[in-house]
């Protein structure tokens, strides 16, 4: 179950939005593209890139945002994160994590810390119960 | 003999770094939003800087999923 996936089966329904965040592993900073972590990413076919240094600018965010936006053909709309990276602080985003606004505004669902608490089969789980609720 | 030293020497600061980031872990997770607690509003725009999104304006319309990430 990917997001790919949840997005075209679910995107009537829910509005989707990507929120580009800080970088998680930049070159100059926690970088995983060398030694073991960097073999494994290259062997799992991973398209994360693990050659972007961490933008300093909007301008260079905005500018990586679109690359990564390419490259990981991303359908879901995209918003960028501003520089004083105050969405990613609100929802404690890093490096990656999913969450589910009901129609009031209130969170009906907070995934757990990604890589491992990234659960796309949580999400989906939690919009079929919220739209079955919206539907009574 | 060294050998099973330095392995050793590997174990441990595996465990500590492993230690180390479940406290940081459970820190950084008490900062994010709870279910049932109000989504923090914001307000932001596309690749190209154009084309503002505000996440209350879905209110009343539709749930909205967010995601979170990056490039690397």
């Amino acid at each position: 179950m990917s997001l790919h996936d949840l997005y075209r089966d679910y995107q009537d329904q829910v509005k989707f939005l990507m929120i580009y965040i800080r970088e998680a592993h930049p070159r100059d900073g926690w970088w995983l593209g060398g030694g073991l972590p960097g073999l494994g990413l290259k062997l799992s076919g991973s398209k994360v890139s693990t050659d972007i240094y961490d933008p300093k600018t909007m301008d260079e965010r905005r500018d990586v945002a679109s690359q990564c936006v390419t490259a990981l053909e991303y359908e879901i709309p995209t918003l960028v994160d501003d520089i004083e990276d105050s969405v990613n602080q609100a929802y404690a985003g890093l490096p990656t994590r999913l969450y589910l606004v009901d129609l009031d505004g209130v969170v009906a669902y907070a995934g757990g810390l990604g890589p491992y608490g990234f659960k796309p089969g949580e999400l989906k789980a939690a919009m079929e119960l919220l739209l079955a609720v919206e539907r009574v | 003999m060294n050998q099973n030293k330095k392995t050793g020497d590997v174990m441990i600061k595996t465990l500590r770094l492993m230690r180390a980031y479940r406290a940081w872990q459970r820190e950084y997770d008490a900062k994010a939003p709870r279910e049932g607690d109000l989504a923090p509003d914001f307000e932001l725009f596309d690749v190209n800087g154009k084309n503002p999104v505000r996440l209350s304006d879905f209110r009343g319309e539709k749930p909205v999923a967010l995601i979170f990430g990056s490039y690397t």
